[in-house]
């Protein structure tokens, strides 16, 4: 374990431990008079109907109307209870299966993460997994509940229907998405984008290393897992040109807390002392790289959340150039995506061509028309103005599609890694996860492992509601300051895959590879066997093995 | 209520003033506590009822004529430095063309986005003074702004409400709008508002030309309309608009800086349609009206137009005052009974002619500014006299002057040397001093049109070729210029010379700036 002077052991300790849930009171958790829940559902609708860059394509893959939903419980929301109105709110939004797409709810646990203090994770085929307890913090209090151990039972419920129960709740467009997601949420829910867990505590049932049926009884706790140095900072410009599940960010934060509290309490200290075998980094919070033998690397990508691109790619570039030059696995399985910029332009250190960077557009509407016109909007959306005005007469849905990321800026540095190199994937990358993945097959980057079916399929650039709402000031459409703290996140501008799949969204489609199913080595070996695959795929490559 | 004792040049239109062959008379303006003026007198006639106690600043011989009116400008950019494409040597066609060189952004929207930014405030305080500098009390072309912002310096086209808050008053577009939009402001104009509009700015018969046609036949062509610019149009065009003839706002510098060539301002005239001046923006324009109006002289003679002085005069103060009035219903740039208290005092001569004078003065002449009845700028001693609050000191031209500077905020005294200081914080660190504006605004949580918003301000020149989202990849690319001097001085007239394209007619400008080489 890694800290640093300024964050005492005992102070990490405080911090894993956090706050039980059962010491937060449900009613402390925000109350809302019918009048504010108007204000709530008038402006969700107001931003899913005019601003929402999937709204035609939801309405296609589902069959839902959330304009229409929200319309409906605006008739009978001063006749629910406070936890029935938000879990209302809440459904309309999960029902679009976009994690970009979120209902922050009143609650005064506004950065909080709860948590059970292990990861279980699952191996084996999709129709047939088996799910395994990989880290456990120290204060479980069964020495038998361990890594390794089989989990069989989730309160009572066995453990693959109660992942597919929970996944009925959770976002993504495909089902695997959505399992992968209820398995993590199993164990960890941010509470800035949920409801906390009914229950208090969970009755774990599993299958000792020694066989034996065993269970165990854990309760939820808090963790105020909080954001890297590195992070983006608020009023940065990158915060518009992020493309990340805010929920899914705040959860792997709360798992470095819990099993690397070490690197977490680092966070603030640069640079980092080197652990283990990786390379010492400034940017430890969302990379790590080590050698995995005299001829290959490995690159792991954490996140994409950082605020200075620039010293993101630089770094990348640093640390690949340490690295054996034979071959180079980069990781980003549950990338929960990030800086638009870092994904897209990373990309070019491992290929010779140009790279031609995602593209993104708004649906056209009023609103948006109203806010791509306004002057304060003129430097931000100017670009997409004139395709949304002729959207009126060509019937068009969206806007023209413009990168995010100039062109130049994707092709800045050069190739930085000369051999070949392999990506990885899985359900949980997601946003501009799905970016550097769309990015790394249409520009050739080399071959794409996959975990699952495809990537998370987050094709969007997202805001917050405060965004929305301050490039909507001044305008007819102008949105008004929600009541109690009740927020959003919105998917506002449409990915679109660029090069090969040009016009192709990512959105519910997400981007496919060669297809790995995980094994138990992986989750409890290091990923022994997947390394061992990318190494044979790697071998395959022109120029490697 | 107070009163300023000169010779008074009123511009009125009104019976109750004194009519004289030269304009001017010796007299008094008499201005009451609503900031209106009560009634312009002769020195001799016996003093009005109701002001026999109130004190008369006397300003001698001194001219006494409405503050300046410019009505076209785009203050956001007013700190920068004249602007060129180096690589430029021929005219450009139209003002779709030289927002794709490549020095333009760098040049005019990133600095300028940097100090909207950062110090709006400050920025704002910077280019009023400067337009009061040149004895300008309304002025058009104020950035978009979040919240309003009435009354504060200088009296600015767009946000003048006058208490009211309606801010369907006077509409304003720089940016080519589109037909539907043109007919909304054509209504809009029918329902007493005023429309400020860039069009058809370019050379005669560049394709531009077409946006004065569309402006007509979207019904545009009425007289609370003001056609920015106007070059491209052929001057028989203008014939269509003696029905009921709005104004064109004449920019000339800005025209031959750009195109070489300017407005046909006899045609326009002969149409019934009023000409005002307006100085146009830093970067391809004179500090101010009073410096225009020299450029104006400078370009009628050289075109051989019959313009007089005190064709020049109206231009600045009753032609743009009376549009004005068409949608204010309130009268500036005219001394009468009922008017804006809106006062300028140059110094002249005993005798001069009184419009000379004023084409003929500079910012040194500049003696008192009065806006609203409140004295704004001027010498010390008058501005002591008058009663001025809050007063801070700055030199212009060489000589000591004094600014009536509150915070708009609260009002509270500030100091010049605080607005200046500001402003060279931002240029010494743009990229940090961006960051750190956008930071507060992502922390209020309220409405961004509240009072207590922090202000916010947008660029309303095009803003020329740049990556998505309009700026540097990196911010600390942003370089912000010295913010110039409030004055037509030695620097800026040596930057006139041999740049743009006015063909040296320009050059003319160094002798009604004496002083200077």
């Amino acid at each position: 374990m890694t800290t640093t002077a300024r964050t005492r052991p005992t102070a990490v300790g405080a911090a894993q431990r956090g706050r039980p849930l059962s010491a937060f009171d449900r009613a402390d958790l925000g109350r809302l008079d019918g009048g504010q829940r108007l204000q709530v559902l008038d402006t969700l609708r107001t931003v899913l109907a005019g601003a929402y860059a999937h709204l035609p394509a939801k309405r296609a893959a589902y069959a839902v109307d959330p304009v229409h939903e929200l319309e409906l419980l605006r008739r009978r929301a001063t006749e629910l209870t406070d936890t029935e109105f938000h879990l209302a709110v809440s459904g309309v939004v999960t029902r679009l299966r976009d994690a970009h797409t979120r209902y922050v709810g009143p609650v005064s646990l506004r950065g909080a993460v709860a948590a059970l203090p292990f990861l279980v994770e699952q191996h084996g085929r999709y129709d047939e997994p088996t799910f395994v307890v990989t880290k456990v913090s120290d204060d479980v209090g069964d020495a038998a509940f361990e890594p390794g151990v089989r989990v069989e039972w989730w309160s009572g419920v066995p453990m693959a229907r109660a992942v597919e129960v929970h996944a009925d709740r959770e976002t993504g467009g495909r089902p695997d998405a959505r399992r992968a997601r209820a398995l993590e949420s199993l164990t960890f829910r941010a509470l800035d984008y949920g409801p906390p867990p009914d229950e208090h505590w969970v009755d774990v049932g599993y299958r000792s290393r020694r066989g034996a049926a065993k269970e165990v009884r854990v309760p939820w706790r808090v963790l105020l897992p909080g954001k890297a140095a590195t992070a983006v900072a608020a009023g940065s410009r990158a915060v518009t040109r992020q493309a990340a599940d805010p929920a899914a960010e705040a959860v792997r934060r709360a798992k470095k807390l819990l099993f690397a509290p070490g690197l977490w309490a680092a966070d603030q200290a640069v640079p980092r002392p080197a652990g283990g075998d990786d390379l010492a980094t400034p940017l430890q919070d969302v990379l790590s790289a080590r050698a995995l033998s005299r001829d290959l690397g490995y690159l792991r990508i954490w996140s994409f959340d950082v605020d200075d691109d620039d010293a993101f790619v630089d770094e990348v570039a640093r640390l690949v150039g340490l690295l054996p030059q034979g071959g180079l696995v980069v990781d980003l399985r549950g990338n929960p995506g990030g800086l638009v910029w870092a994904a897209e332009r990373v990309l070019q250190l491992f290929t010779d061509g140009p790279v031609l960077p995602t593209r993104f557009q708004l649906v056209a509407s009023p609103l948006t028309r109203a806010m791509a016109a306004s002057p304060f909007n003129r430097l931000e959306l100017q670009a997409w103005q004139p395709s949304l005005d002729d959207a009126v007469s060509t019937g068009e849905q969206y806007a023209q599609p413009l990168p995010l990321t100039d062109p130049a800026w994707c092709n800045d540095r050069g190739r930085g890694y000369p051999g070949p190199a392999v990506a990885v994937v899985d359900a949980n990358t997601y946003s501009s996860g799905d970016l550097f993945a769309a990015g790394w097959v249409d520009n050739d980057c080399g071959p794409l492992v996959c975990v699952g079916r495809a990537t998370g399929a987050g094709g969007a650039n997202v805001w917050t509601g405060a965004q929305l709402r301050d490039a909507l000031a001044g305008t007819d459409e102008q949105l008004d300051p929600l009541p109690a703290g009740v927020g959003f996140t919105v998917a506002i501008r449409r990915a679109v895959r660029s090069g090969r799949s040009d016009g192709v969204p990512i959105e519910d489609l997400g981007v496919g590879g060669i297809p790995y199913d995980m094994t138990r080595d992986d989750v409890l070996r290091g990923n022994r066997d997947l390394l061992a695959f990318c190494a044979d795929v790697l071998a395959r490559q022109p120029g490697g093995g | 209520m107070w009163a300023i004792r000169g010779r008074v040049l009123p511009m009125a239109e009104h019976p109750a003033v004194p009519v004289t062959r030269s304009g001017a008379f010796a007299g008094v303006v008499w201005i009451g506590d609503d900031g209106r003026v009560a009634h312009v007198t002769t020195a001799r006639h016996a003093v009005p009822q109701g002001f026999e106690q109130v004190d008369v600043v006397d300003v001698g011989t001194d001219l006494v004529l409405p503050g300046l009116v410019d009505l076209h400008n785009h203050l956001a950019y007013d700190t920068l430095p004249l602007w060129t494409e180096p690589t430029r040597t021929t005219p450009w066609e139209h003002h779709d063309a030289w927002p794709r060189a490549a020095s333009y952004a760098a040049s005019t929207t990133w600095p300028a986005y940097a100090l909207i930014t950062a110090c709006p405030d400050e920025l704002l305080a910077f280019v009023e003074t400067k337009a009061l500098i040149g004895g300008t009390t309304t002025i058009q072309g104020s950035p978009p702004m979040n919240r309003p912002r009435d009354g504060w310096l200088v009296r600015n086209v767009e946000d003048e409400t006058f208490g009211t808050r309606d801010a369907g008053l006077v509409y304003a577009s720089t940016l080519t709008a589109k037909p539907p939009v043109l007919a909304d402001r054509a209504n809009r104009m029918r329902a007493g508002s005023a429309f400020v509009y860039h069009c058809a700015e370019g050379r005669r018969g560049s394709l531009v030309a077409r946006e004065f046609r569309d402006a007509e036949q979207a019904g545009c062509l009425q007289e609370r309309f003001v056609a920015v610019h106007a070059n491209a149009v052929d001057p028989s065009v203008f014939a269509g608009w003696s029905g009921s003839p709005g104004a064109v706002a004449w920019s000339p510098f800005s025209n031959l800086w750009l195109y070489g060539e300017t407005t046909a301002v006899p045609e326009v005239l002969a149409q019934g349609v009023a000409v005002c001046l307006g100085s146009d923006w830093a970067p391809s324009g004179t500090k101010h009206v009073l410096g225009e109006v020299k450029v104006a002289r400078l370009v009628a003679d050289h075109l051989g137009w019959t313009l007089s002085d005190e064709d020049l005069v109206r231009m600045v103060t009753s032609s743009p005052g009376d549009v004005l009035r068409r949608s204010w219903q309130r009268q500036v740039g005219r001394l009468q009974p009922g008017a804006l208290a809106d006062v300028l005092v140059l110094s002249a001569r005993r005798g001069a002619n009184p419009y000379r004078a004023v084409v003929r003065a500079t910012e040194a002449d500049v003696q008192l500014v009065v806006v609203d009845g409140v004295p704004r700028y001027g010498t010390p001693e008058l501005m002591q006299t008058a009663g001025a609050r809050s007063t801070t000191s700055l030199t212009v031209a060489g000589q000591p002057r004094q600014l009536s500077l509150q915070h708009p905020d609260d009002d509270s005294a500030w100091a010049w040397s605080d607005v200046v200081d500001r402003l060279e914080e931002v240029r010494a660190d743009p990229k940090g001093e961006i960051e750190q504006a956008q930071g507060r605004l992502a922390a209020f949580a309220g409405r961004l049109d509240a009072d207590d918003a922090p202000l916010r301000l947008a660029l309303d020149m095009p803003t020329g070729v740049g990556p998505v989202g309009g700026l540097p990849k990196d911010l600390a690319d942003v370089v912000v210029p010295p913010v110039q001097s409030l004055e037509h001085d030695a620097e800026w007239l040596d930057a006139v010379s041999g740049r743009g394209f006015h063909d040296g007619v320009l050059d003319g400008l160094r002798a009604f700036y004496g002083g200077h080489r």
